[in-house]
């Protein structure tokens, strides 16, 4: 075998690229991930961590349900313990809002997944950090939690080397090598990297890579803050606290290390020109200024559904980029242009959730070209040709967009469109 | 009462750090800058006074800086501050000279107190708070972590290797923060918007009648590389074999 040279290339060290690497290299296939920085260091490591099943339709849920079991295997793989099952809410101040949640109830049941209605009452003694007055209506998912973002990725990095993955960090790609208009190899500063599979899972960065092919990738990377408030002794909150979503504040969060992480999809972000970033930029070294408007906007969120946080709360930001893509979903696949190059990318802010699937699907798609799940709402060229799509504003005015009605919008059957958000 | 509070512009120090051609100095392409957390610390014991003992008092924020310091200064006066005052100087400064500015700014100001962080995040000098007070012959409060108000003047606690040292001193005084004086604000939603309308006035050392002369001359940078090879753990079993494989640990 020539040296530098496998099966498949993975380009990006995230949890979308670690888990493709490790369910191919289970699978017998030799693979390389290339990562720019050091291993989860980009989105992955800023990532809330929180895994929460329930989405708009049941395809979906399903795939989260697969995937929380598949954290649980990995566990015992790595010989880790990863999943912290805490349960989650959701809650609705709203009619709508409570209508959604019934019809969320409905569509979980009817494919087993275990949720249920939660009074009120039983929301506030399980929550008593939380205001609860407001609340119209909540469910209850039991088998819901989170994880510690890093954790999963060494998991990840841990049974990929077990099963002979290779990785190369400080390692960025700059050029694709094509044989026509087939996969060759990649160039990096450290030399070619050769393989007929490559596989585009660099988030924020993919659809910079996509461009060294020519290639369009209707993703944008979008700026996201959450806060994590110092342990309080006037409002602990348990470890095992549920997490919660609170679609109409648009706030999301969790228990983290004795105070609570809340984090926010607001109607405005900030966006990130990942051309003109410097070429070693580092994620995990981004933080928010004091005035950041972002974060003002999450700190008066939080204060809705949390009263007793506010801007003088002692507590920690964490700032970092997502890859949003025009609907929301991911892209995975491979695109008409190029045989070989597939596409892992655009997880909108839910890659840590969808890692542990997406990396099955994934590898089900390089070796046999289909998957044993209903893709056909993640599929990489559902956008190709599509005019207003093909742009760089149009694209990142989209994915804009689509970030800000995220958490607007109604879901399940109150829905009046078919995409899927949580 | 009037307080001031010297608001330096920093660079983020979290982030990668890269040397300019002539290595003369941190390349300032692509740099991100923040306001000097210690001086965020001295905005919060400011904002804190205004809020508990003086509620008359009136907030200062000065920074000499290229134009660009207006959005450092916008940061304090988000989280507080009532009007805002940009030295614009363009050439690096030595600690004296900026002392020199600042203790112009104190002349045409006339503030009871300035407060300002004990050093900047970029040159760590620990120098300027000092400085400013031998040039006004005032009283000096430097690393404080405690302030109080007395009926005389001041009642700080100084952060020293040896200890907490308690110190009085009297009014006006420079009071230099250390890093447990307070944990600072972030600026909330309705003071971000009223920040906008608060006034930045403009000056130059020159309006301010000073000519800087340079007592400190950077002749040049290095970057200091530290060879690490991190490499990813997933249990401490694992970190124990490592630790006695590299004989960080025996046995």
């Amino acid at each position: 075998m020539i040296e530098n040279s496998s099966d498949v290339v993975v380009i990006g060290g995230g949890v979308a690229g670690l888990s493709t690497a490790m369910q191919l290299a289970r699978r017998g296939v030799s693979v390389t991930v290339l990562e720019r920085e050091q291993i989860g260091n980009g989105s992955t490591g800023r990532a809330a961590g929180l895994l929460g099943q329930l989405r708009g339709t049941a395809e979906h849920t399903r795939m989260l349900m697969d995937g929380v079991k598949i954290v649980q295997e990995l566990e015992e793989q790595a010989g880790a313990e990863i999943y912290v099952q805490t349960g989650s809410v959701r809650v609705a101040e709203t009619a709508e809002r409570e209508k959604e949640i019934a019809d969320l109830v409905e569509m979980g049941r009817s494919i087993d997944f275990d949720i249920a209605p939660m009074a009120t009452d039983e929301l506030a003694k399980r929550m008593p950090y939380m205001r609860t007055d407001d609340v119209a209506a909540a469910c209850w998912c039991p088998t819901d939690g989170h994880l510690q973002p890093a954790e999963l990725a060494a998991a990840y990095h841990k049974v990929g080397r077990d099963h002979g993955v290779r990785y190369e960090t400080s390692c960025p790609v700059t050029g694709v090598l094509l044989d026509g208009s087939k996969a060759r190899g990649v160039e990096t500063p450290r030399g070619e990297f050769y393989a007929p599979i490559l596989v585009n899972a660099a988030g924020p960065w993919s659809h910079l890579v996509a461009g060294l092919t020519g290639t369009t990738l209707p993703t944008a990377a979008l700026g996201h803050v959450y806060l994590t408030t110092q342990p309080d002794p006037d409002h602990p909150v348990d470890r095992l606290s549920p997490g919660f979503r609170n679609r109409h504040h648009r706030i999301y969060g969790r228990a983290e290390n004795g105070g609570l992480l809340v984090g926010i999809y607001a109607e405005e972000c900030a966006e990130y020109d990942m051309e003109t970033l410097p070429p070693d930029f580092d994620m995990s070294a981004m933080k928010a200024r004091r005035d950041d408007f972002h974060l003002a906007m999450l700190i008066h969120a939080a204060q809705q559904r949390f009263p007793w946080i506010n801007e003088r709360t002692p507590m920690h930001v964490t700032t970092g980029i997502m890859t949003f893509s025009p609907d929301g979903l991911p892209f995975c696949g491979q695109l008409p242009d190029h045989e070989g190059l597939f596409y892992c990318s655009g997880f909108s802010g839910h890659g840590i959730v969808q890692s542990p699937v997406i990396g099955v699907i994934m590898s089900e798609l390089i070796l046999g070209n289909r998957s044993t799940y209903d893709i056909a709402s993640i599929e990489a060229d559902r956008y190709w040709g599509v005019p207003g799509f093909q742009e760089r504003d149009e694209i990142e005015q989209r994915c804009h967009k689509m970030q800000g009605s995220y958490y607007g919008r109604l879901e399940g059957k109150s829905a009046d469109s078919k995409t899927d958000t949580a | 009462m009037k307080i001031l509070v010297p608001c330096k512009r920093v660079p983020d120090p979290d982030q990668k750090l890269r040397l300019n051609a002539e290595a003369t100095d941190v390349d300032s392409t692509a740099l991100t800058y923040i306001l000097n957390p210690f001086d965020a610390i001295a905005v919060e014991e400011a904002l804190c006074i205004r809020e508990t003992t003086h509620p008359d008092a009136e907030i200062i924020a000065v920074s000499v800086a290229p134009a660009e310091g207006e959005d450092d200064l916008r940061t304090a006066l988000a989280m507080g501050a009532d009007r805002a005052l940009l030295v614009e100087h363009d050439a690096q400064l030595d600690s004296w000279n900026v002392a020199r500015l600042l203790a112009a700014v104190v002349e045409r100001e006339q503030p009871a107190l300035v407060i300002m962080g004990k050093q900047a995040v970029d040159d760590d000098a620990n120098q300027t708070g000092q400085f400013l007070a031998v040039q006004l012959g005032w009283s000096q409060a430097t690393f404080a972590s405690q302030v109080e108000f007395t009926e005389t003047g001041l009642r700080v606690h100084r952060e020293t290797d040896l200890g907490i040292e308690i110190i009085h001193v009297s009014l006006p005084a420079v009071v230099t923060a250390d890093l447990r004086l307070n944990e600072p604000r972030y600026a909330s939603l309705p003071s971000i918007l009223k920040a906008k309308k608060k006034p930045t006035e403009y000056t130059t050392a020159e309006e301010l009648g000073v000519k800087p002369e340079p007592r400190v001359r950077l002749l040049s940078m290095e970057l200091v590389h530290s060879q690490r090879n991190c490499e990813m753990v997933t249990s401490a079993r694992e970190l124990i074999l490592k630790l006695r494989e590299t004989e960080v640990i025996k046995g």
